[in-house]
């Protein structure tokens, strides 16, 4: 039996139930406490508690805190509850034969301090011990498990996220058209690990993490709307980076709401907010500042305090955070997606404007990049009190709601496009050997990897697999492992230009594709929108209409337009399409930066949902092409033996992220020794001329 | 006197060119029904925005995408003309530029590294509307020239120009006073031809302040 923990009002009777089913491991199945939310006419009505189980259907548990109370209209509430769930589940074309329900659905009142006052066979049944439960139960026995899989489903699919059908102009039965068709109804529901997410409601920090693609928006959007719904005061903020998701957070949540409330959402206490903000836009930082009346740092004034280029807002946060003694509390819960963006004091402001008992859900997608910057650990993040003990722990303790939830299944990438990815990032088939390396061998079996030989050691040989659980068959079988990634390699750019135009042409000509569902990625941000001018000038002298990614164009899912997206690396970051053509992939193979260049291949491959061309040209792009053919021939498993902690440490050197200005300095650097060196050697310069200290140092570092 | 057939090759060819050297980041294909040349999906909302916002004005035009062309910093540009005939009956060309700097500081690397956008990023620029108009429907001398610019959403500014704007000429005009290391770096690339409207200013708006080209 799986207990799902939301959040409740009456914590004693739902603590009791939720003990009792977890010692019936016999029976299989779930008890949700706090869940569901019907929306009727009334509002959100709300449930206390519902079991589903093979053996014994569906069993609404009304709950009694205290002590007996003759008040209560037992049999009313009882008939409510009934009906209320009952016409829910009727609304399901699966779940009713003829004009009935077809699952079995049943109500009891459950009062664990009512003693002596249990009443199993009443037609309005009072249970009040274990006991009672176990008799109970024995009387209501249902043998219908295809309808009980599909009651399940009904239930953890929380909403319908009803697919707004833009496939309708498909034709062909078996165009790429057809089968994105296909492939997007596959994904409308939510799976049970989603479904937990959304629903476990914990009185402090939550952690919510998975791959790209793994659902986090959606799961926090539902959450949003679920705590709303139970909690319609609490001041609820769900904040984020790129505000591209503003309206889709907005768009979700409204839906939600109306369906849990059957109104729309009270935006006083809803506040879908940026983190930074500016006089003109909300944001968490921005309005910290005016709260507490602390400066506020823009984006340039921020950025010329940060040592390095991007961290102007971590910079901005740390001081915020410093200058700060007391924290004004504001909020009851506060969301933060794309956590992987922030530094530690941005959450920490956020935890420091909550009330008790700090609800922060926190998610993140693990492996945005695969280069070494993973999330640290919450204890990092919060940081440690006056006696040095942490604010925040997370642990996923029996009994209590989950704290530390992984989203493990991808739903984005298929198998052969993410291990692609993953290999080709972290050079696992590359003649040169690896590039890099997580150094938590756990990483990967968090992201959804399962060891299928060796063993996930330092120095050891292992084997990765993804699993069907992990990348869900349904996301590849719609095309053959040939047509769903193309490595192409090319004599010139020309040739690849022209491959490139005539394939668009043909994507939507034949291929019954949308302009939108096709991306076309650069890998060099500094040279994109040049590389792409020619080609996009083409396309629009063919008809074919394009957009170039750039500041003022937000990805959208709900504003697309009809065009052809061109953009380069960086801000292909969070966006997804069904065709991703990546140009120019020859860059990527070899370089001075080579780790950089392999974290955008992997970015770039990671933003497909169905296809992905990977063209280049010369003689770096063959070499590419024979990396991924090794893959292919390895059918997609990475075969690798894990570096040693201290060959981590060499990789990590060489192959270390570097910005533009830092890459060009080493350089120069590097030129210099050069320089040192050949003079020391024609006896331009002799050793001596070099002081004591200078020679003692150099001969200690090399 | 440039036909209609000239006038939407000219935004047809210009429009490519914004795209080839990477300053226009959406466009529309431009139209040409009978003699009105527009773009895809125009929708006239002038006179039900007389009395908005610029800011509303901008995002609504941004939203319903009407425009020809939105630059890389989030500008808009519009051109019309209305031939009847093949006489030129009117045009509205206008410059919409985005009246927040905000994206910039969300997403700035590309103003950053690319010096081609570097004066968009000036923190002491104040954003307006710039509009050309030929309405010679409406003249009136010196009070409604027929060919004017107006600047800002100033309600009496009518800055008489000598006569009505091609395409090219209108485009040229922005690159250099606002895209100007982007023009510089491809002048070669946007000749202006020989082909132009007759003027249309009267000598005693002439003997005012005026824009003009002689």
């Amino acid at each position: 039996m799986i207990v799902v923990r939301g959040g409740t009002d009456k914590p004693v009777s739902s603590q009791k139930l939720a003990n009792y089913f977890e010692t019936r491991t016999d029976i299989e199945g779930y008890l949700y406490l706090g869940y569901p939310i019907i929306g009727t006419i009334e509002g959100g009505y709300q449930i206390d508690a519902l079991l589903l189980s093979d053996r014994h259907g569906a069993v609404i548990f009304h709950l009694i805190e205290g002590a007996y109370n003759e008040e209560i209209e037992i049999a009313d509430i009882q008939d409510e509850n009934y009906t209320k769930l009952e016409s829910k589940l009727k609304q399901h074309k699966d779940l009713t034969k003829g004009k009935n329900l077809a699952v079995q659905l049943n109500v009891a009142t459950f009062a664990s301090a009512w003693t002596g006052r249990s009443d199993i066979n009443s037609e309005h049944p009072i249970l009040v011990c274990e006991n009672d439960l176990a008799d109970f139960l024995e009387t209501k026995n249902w043998d219908d498990n295809q309808t009980y899989q599909k009651l399940v489903s009904v239930i953890q699919s929380i909403t319908t996220i009803r697919n707004r059908n833009k496939r309708g102009y498909v034709k062909k039965s078996d165009s790429k058209g057809a089968k994105l068709k296909k492939l997007e109804e596959s994904i409308a529901n939510l799976d049970r690990q989603q479904s937990t997410a959304v629903i476990e409601t914990v009185d402090g920090v939550q952690r919510i993490r998975g791959l790209a693609g793994s659902g986090k928006t959606i799961v926090l959007a539902l959450k949003v709307a679920y705590l709303h719904s139970k909690n319609p005061d609490w001041r609820i903020a769900v904040t984020f980076n790129s505000r591209s998701l503003k309206n889709q957070f907005k768009h979700f949540i409204t839906l939600f709401t109306l369906e849990h409330k059957n109104e729309e959402p009270d935006w006083d206490r809803i506040d879908i907010i940026h983190a930074w903000g500016s006089p003109s836009i909300r944001g968490i930082y921005y309005e910290i500042c005016l709260k507490h009346n602390i400066e506020y740092f823009d984006f340039k004034t921020a950025e010329l305090m940060a040592k390095s280029y991007g961290k102007g807002f971590d910079v901005a946060c740390e001081k915020a955070h410093t200058e700060i003694k007391e924290f004004q509390q504001y909020y009851d819960v506060v969301l933060v997606d794309e956590a992987q963006d922030f530094s530690p004091y941005f959450l920490r402001l956020c935890y420091g404007i909550l009330k008790q008992p700090k609800r922060l859900v926190y998610a993140y997608d693990e492996l945005q990049n695969i280069s070494n910057k993973q999330m640290p650990s919450p204890e990092e993040l919060f940081g440690l009190d006056a006696s040095g003990k942490p604010f925040v722990s997370l642990q996923n303790t029996q009994g209590k709601p989950k704290q530390d939830i992984v989203l493990d299944v991808c739903y984005r990438n298929s198998k052969p496009i993410l291990a692609t990815a993953h290999a080709l990032g972290f050079g696992i088939y590359r003649e040169k050997g690896l590039i890099q390396m997580f150094d938590q061998h756990q990483l990967w079996e968090d992201v959804g990897y399962k060891v299928k030989d060796g063993k996930l050691a330092d120095g050891e040989p292992v084997t990765l697999t993804r699993d069907e659980k992990s990348s869900p068959e349904f996301l590849e079988k719609h095309s053959p492992i040939d047509d769903l990634i193309i490595f192409e390699s090319f004599n010139s750019d020309a040739e690849q230009i022209a491959y490139l135009i005539s394939e668009i042409e043909k994507n939507i000509k034949e291929d019954e594709l949308k302009l939108d569902d096709i991306m076309v990625i650069h890998p060099e941000p500094y040279t994109a929108k040049r590389a792409v001018g020619v080609i996009r000038e083409e396309l629009f002298k063919k008809g074919i209409n394009s957009n170039l990614a750039g500041v003022t164009t937000t990805p959208d899912e709900f504003f697309k337009d009809n065009a052809v997206v061109f953009t380069q690396i960086y801000r292909a970051k969070g966006n997804e399409a069904s065709m991703v053509y990546i140009i120019n992939a020859q860059e990527c193979f070899d370089a001075f930066n080579v780790a950089q260049k392999r974290n955008m291949l992997f970015t770039a491959l990671t933003r497909s949902k169905a296809w992905v061309r990977v063209l280049g040209y010369g003689q770096n792009m063959q070499a590419l092409k024979q990396e991924f053919e090794n893959v292919k021939y390895n059918k997609f498993e990475l075969k690798f033996t894990y570096p040693t902690a201290e060959e981590r440490k060499k990789l990590n050197i060489v192959n270390r992220d570097m910005t533009e200005q830092e890459r060009k300095k080493l350089q120069k650097k590097s030129e210099s020794a050069n320089d040192l060196l050949q003079s020391l050697m024609i006896g331009e310069i002799h050793k001596e001329d070099l002081s004591e200290e200078l020679r003692a140092k150099l001969k200690e570092l090399l | 006197m440039p036909s209609s057939v000239i006038i939407f090759k000219q935004i047809e060819k210009i429009t490519a060119k914004l795209i080839e050297i990477g300053l226009s980041a959406e466009q529309n294909f431009p139209s040409n029904q009978s003699g009105r040349i527009a773009y895809s999906g125009m929708q006239d909302v002038s006179i039900a925005m007389k009395n908005i916002a610029y800011e509303e004005i901008y995002k609504k035009l941004e939203e319903t995408k009407n425009y020809n062309i939105k630059m890389l910093d989030g500008a808009l540009i519009q051109m019309l003309y209305s031939f009847e005939d093949n006489k030129l009956i009117s045009h509205r060309l206008a410059f919409f530029p985005a009246p927040t700097l905000e994206s910039f500081q969300n997403e700035p690397e590309l103003y950053e590294n690319d010096e081609i956008y570097a004066d968009i990023l000036g923190r002491n620029i104040v954003t307006f509307p710039i509009r050309f108009d030929y309405d010679p429907d409406n003249f009136e001398e010196i009070k409604h020239p027929k060919t004017h610019a107006t600047l800002g959403q100033y309600k009496n500014c009518r800055i008489p120009v000598s006569e009505p704007l091609t395409p090219e000429i209108f485009i040229i005009f922005l690159l250099r006073n606002f895209y100007n290391p982007a023009f510089r770096k491809h002048t070669q690339k946007f000749i202006i031809s020989s082909q132009r409207f007759a003027k249309t200013i009267t000598n005693q708006e002439k003997s005012l302040l005026h824009l003009g080209i002689y």
